[in-house]
């Protein structure tokens, strides 16, 4: 692997995981009675940057070095599912998150200061951000099980 | 600076961070509720404590996740499916889960601060004693007898101090 795409890939993994912690901090924040909404919207917009960013390296990584290099290795080795299952579902459930984030900005965005006191926008901006953040933990996970599988 | 060493010295400073704000936090907790009231200036230190603490834990994750990187491309991919490392991961997944419910109050305060308090202890003895090679369930089966037991002393020092919750 070349420096310029282990950068790439460090750059994937770094700000997936910083888009993760955002979407936990997103959740942390929905929970209290009253969300500082402005923490809503800086939090939001970063997550989405950083899942751009994680989403733009790793689609790059793949495209020029997974399908090639790493791929044949993992589906001849002792793991094959580990492409074949979880690399599968990984890129293809990735691909929802960072619309789900940009919804979750809007709503942030237009529902201003009023988001505390609509309880059904709140609960339900709550539950989006909660099945994203585990959508996000899966998708690390599965990172790691795929990266393991790689001999 | 090596990228090793940077990784090493952030996960260090990240879990000392994290492990020293999880005991700050237990204590602020005892002396802030010893009268039942949480006073404005006992809030902001607490609020502080979790700041350090939180900051502390995504320190530590970017870090961790940093040596799986460089055991990647080292050609050290057998060690990201060590046991050791996915009982860790579990302890992690079991705070953050954790946190959430603390937050929503679907917890009592004394067994969240025992799981909180045990989590990160565990962390630490498992980065600590790298020589252990334990099963999954073993490590933790230790973990959540070492949460009951920690609970078990929280609740002593709650009662002797009077913790009114």
């Amino acid at each position: 692997m070349t420096p310029i795409l282990s950068t790439i890939l460090l750059t994937h993994v770094v700000f997936g995981i910083l888009a993760v912690a955002g979407m936990y901090s997103l959740w942390m924040m929905l929970l209290k009675r009253e969300p500082n909404s402005a923490n809503l919207k800086r939090f939001s917009l970063w997550s989405l940057v950083f899942i751009l960013i994680s989403w733009i390296s790793g689609a790059y990584y793949y495209l020029t070095y997974y399908g090639a290099a790493v791929k044949p290795v993992i589906k001849g080795g002792a793991y094959p599912w580990a492409h074949l299952v979880v690399m599968e579902a990984k890129e293809h459930i990735f691909l929802f998150l960072p619309f789900l984030l940009a919804v979750v900005l809007v709503a942030v965005i237009f529902s201003g200061t009023k988001l505390g006191q609509d309880e059904k926008l709140k609960s339900a901006l709550t539950f989006l951000v909660a099945v994203m953040t585990i959508i996000g933990i899966a998708i690390t996970l599965s990172g790691l099980v795929i990266s393991g599988a790689v001999r | 600076m090596t990228l090793y060493s940077l990784f090493i010295a952030s996960h260090i400073i990240g879990t000392i961070l994290g492990a020293g704000a999880a005991t700050f936090a237990e204590i602020f907790v005892i002396k802030a509720l010893k009268d039942g009231v949480v006073e404005p200036l006992e809030s902001d230190y607490l609020k502080t404590i979790y700041t350090v603490l939180r900051v502390g834990l995504i320190v530590a994750v970017i870090s961790g996740f940093g040596f799986l990187f460089l055991y990647r491309i080292q050609g050290l991919e057998g060690l990201i499916y060590e046991t050791k490392l996915w009982a860790k991961l579990t302890v992690v997944m079991i705070l953050l889960i954790n946190a959430i419910m603390l937050q929503a109050r679907k917890i009592p305060l004394l067994w969240g601060s025992a799981i909180s308090f045990t989590s990160w202890y565990t962390a630490v003895f498992l980065g600590l004693f790298r020589g252990i090679s334990a099963p999954y369930f073993e490590i933790l089966a230790w973990y959540v007898l070492a949460i009951v037991a920690v609970g078990f002393v929280l609740d002593k020092i709650h009662n002797h101090f009077g913790v009114k919750i």
